[in-house]
């Protein structure tokens, strides 16, 4: 953020959950109605909105889920603010946050609310169309049946053979996370588990099993920002915003990026490129190194996505998370740097355009010493959050304490 | 009377044919190439002239990257009658691309085995059977 320095004053949540008779609209309400509380801010003193348009609109919700701030403002009170929605999947909730940042960095507004809900439970994602010739998510999943969890299973099953993960590995992911998700008052799951219990639970794309995937959930998302000078007046614990970026694909990464068909790997091109261009981008845009963060909440929509986000977050070697990992180095509450103390996806689920807010929520929380049963133990000062989006998208965030 | 096998999603490979390939696209300028086909060259040093995109056939052998198995049937639209566990796999092309892919099986694969393109049934109805790619172990290949 070069020209003013932004700061978050607010964060709210809508608690995750399978909420059928709640519309997004409401719980988002709810949770911008919690962030303009935590900032002692009332709605009338909001110069702006973002919001996350609702990806999976062939199901439900339709244009009000589309135009997820304009829906808002009905239930909110209608104040003539300018009201944008946003669309990038799973990294909706990073590039929320990067709009609003802008929009206050820009010196155009003091006063803007990023705000995510979200109704993605109900199981497997799937196409939103049956445009058989325009459509590649629809005929690449009806003529290879690869849901989301099969795909995360084929990179988890390359990564074993190359880096040497174990099952434990795999299944210890669940038990450190769930340390902090049974504390968590918004999580889903607040519960522990046992190895033998992830272990145990049914095998739903082998080498996966239901505890090493995460569910898929409702819940939304909000904070409020103004520029750093105000928000030191405006709040006693005020969040630097040092990063909030965005990164696509490269041309020649290996992957082969859910919804596509194929990936062209070209020498010397990392896979999940989108992820590394956009935490790279973030330690460019803040200055920070990965020594320097002392909290991480990342995409753990499985154990693969665990160990894989830590090797690009901490720009480790592959396959060097799993042995930083056994060491308890990532430990919640009392690792050298904890990671997803939240209770991560795997307590909370996906709620794909609210979670990467939440994510800078559940960070925000920990930096400003608020998580009670849940509060990590190393007085974190720098934080950093990650989201994985569908098709090829990413959004990080480095937060800091401001006060 | 025999029911006609039909691609479900027509376009993405030859058929009907006794071998048949992956329908993909090649940048003549470039090298580049694409599966599914597309219009430009995804190259973003290349020029962006639809003109130097050609569509070919691709390989129909390849070495096996990984693998995983889709144990419960995937929500509509996909639809596989008898629903089975579905084996799938990422496969490297000799063109350079990596494709995903079914797979008939699982069973005794391993990293980097040839595999070979044949075609799956996914359901049929009262006139059509539907068919998709996928991709078989070459037996004796590692």
């Amino acid at each position: 953020m070069k020209s003013r320095q932004v700061a978050i004053v607010g964060m709210g949540l809508h608690p995750w959950g399978v909420w059928p008779d709640k519309s997004m609209a409401e719980m988002g309400t709810f949770a911008i109605q919690k962030a303009l509380e935590d900032a002692s801010l009332n709605w009338r003193q909001v110069d702006a909105m973002v919001a996350g348009a609702y990806l999976w609109m062939s199901q439900q919700a339709g244009v009000p889920g589309a135009l997820m701030g304009t829906s808002i403002t009905t239930l909110l009170g209608r104040t003539g603010i300018p009201c944008s929605n946003v669309i990038n999947a799973c990294a909706t909730g990073e590039n929320l946050l990067r709009e609003a940042c802008m929009t206050v960095a820009s010196g155009d507004f003091d006063c803007v609310v990023a705000v995510g809900s979200d109704r993605s439970a109900g199981g497997f994602f799937r196409p939103q169309s049956q445009d058989i010739k325009f459509d590649y998510d629809y005929y690449r999943y009806v003529m290879t049946g690869e849901t989301n969890p099969a795909y995360w299973a084929m990179e988890m099953r390359r990564r074993m053979h190359d880096v040497g993960t174990t099952e434990e590995d795999m299944a210890m992911v669940k038990v450190i996370t769930s340390q902090g998700g049974q504390h968590n008052p918004n999580a889903r799951y607040k519960r522990t588990f046992t190895k033998e219990q992830v272990l145990g639970s049914q095998m739903v794309c082998d080498p996966l099993r239901l505890f090493e995937i995460c569910a898929t959930s409702d819940g939304a998302a909000a904070v409020v920002v103004m520029p750093l000078d105000k928000a030191l007046k405006q709040v006693k614990k005020p969040l630097l915003v040092e990063a909030a970026t965005l990164g696509s694909a490269s041309y020649g990464d290996p992957t082969i990026i859910l919804t596509y068909l194929s990936s062209f790997p070209r020498p010397g091109v990392l896979p999940y490129s989108e992820s590394r261009n956009a935490v790279r981008a973030a330690y460019k845009a803040s200055g920070r190194k990965p020594e320097d963060i002392n909290v991480v909440e990342l995409p753990d929509n499985s154990c693969w996505h665990y160990f894989t986000y830590l090797d690009m977050i901490f720009d480790l070697e592959y396959g060097g998370s799993e042995k930083l990992f056994r060491k308890g180095y990532f430990n919640v509450p009392d690792g050298k740097v904890p990671v997803c103390p939240s209770g991560g996806f795997g307590a909370f689920g996906e709620a794909t355009v609210a979670q990467g807010l939440w994510q800078v929520v559940e960070v925000g929380r920990q930096l400003r010493g608020e998580a009670g049963g849940g509060q990590i133990t190393n007085n974190p000062k720098v934080g950093l959050a990650q989201s994985y989006g569908y098709a090829g998208n990413n959004g990080v965030a480095i937060i800091s304490r401001a006060w | 009377m025999a029911k006609d096998k039909v691609a479900l999603v027509p376009g993405l490979f030859t058929w009907p044919a006794d071998k048949p390939r992956l329908i993909g696209s090649h940048c003549k300028k470039c090298g580049s190439y694409a599966f599914p086909k597309q219009a430009y060259c995804g190259n973003p040093d290349c020029g962006k002239d639809t003109a130097n995109v050609e569509v070919v056939e691709l390989s129909d052998k390849g070495k096996l990257y990984t693998w995983a198995v889709q144990v419960q049937s995937p929500p509509v639209p996909f639809k596989m009658e008898p629903f089975q566990p579905i084996p799938m796999g990422m496969v490297d092309l000799p063109e350079g691309l990596r494709v995903l892919s079914m797979l008939t099986t699982v069973e005794g694969v391993d990293f980097g085995m040839e595999v070979e393109m044949t075609t799956k049934k996914l359901f049929e109805d009262d006139k059509n059977e539907y068919l998709t790619w996928c991709f078989a172990p070459v037996k004796g290949s590692k």
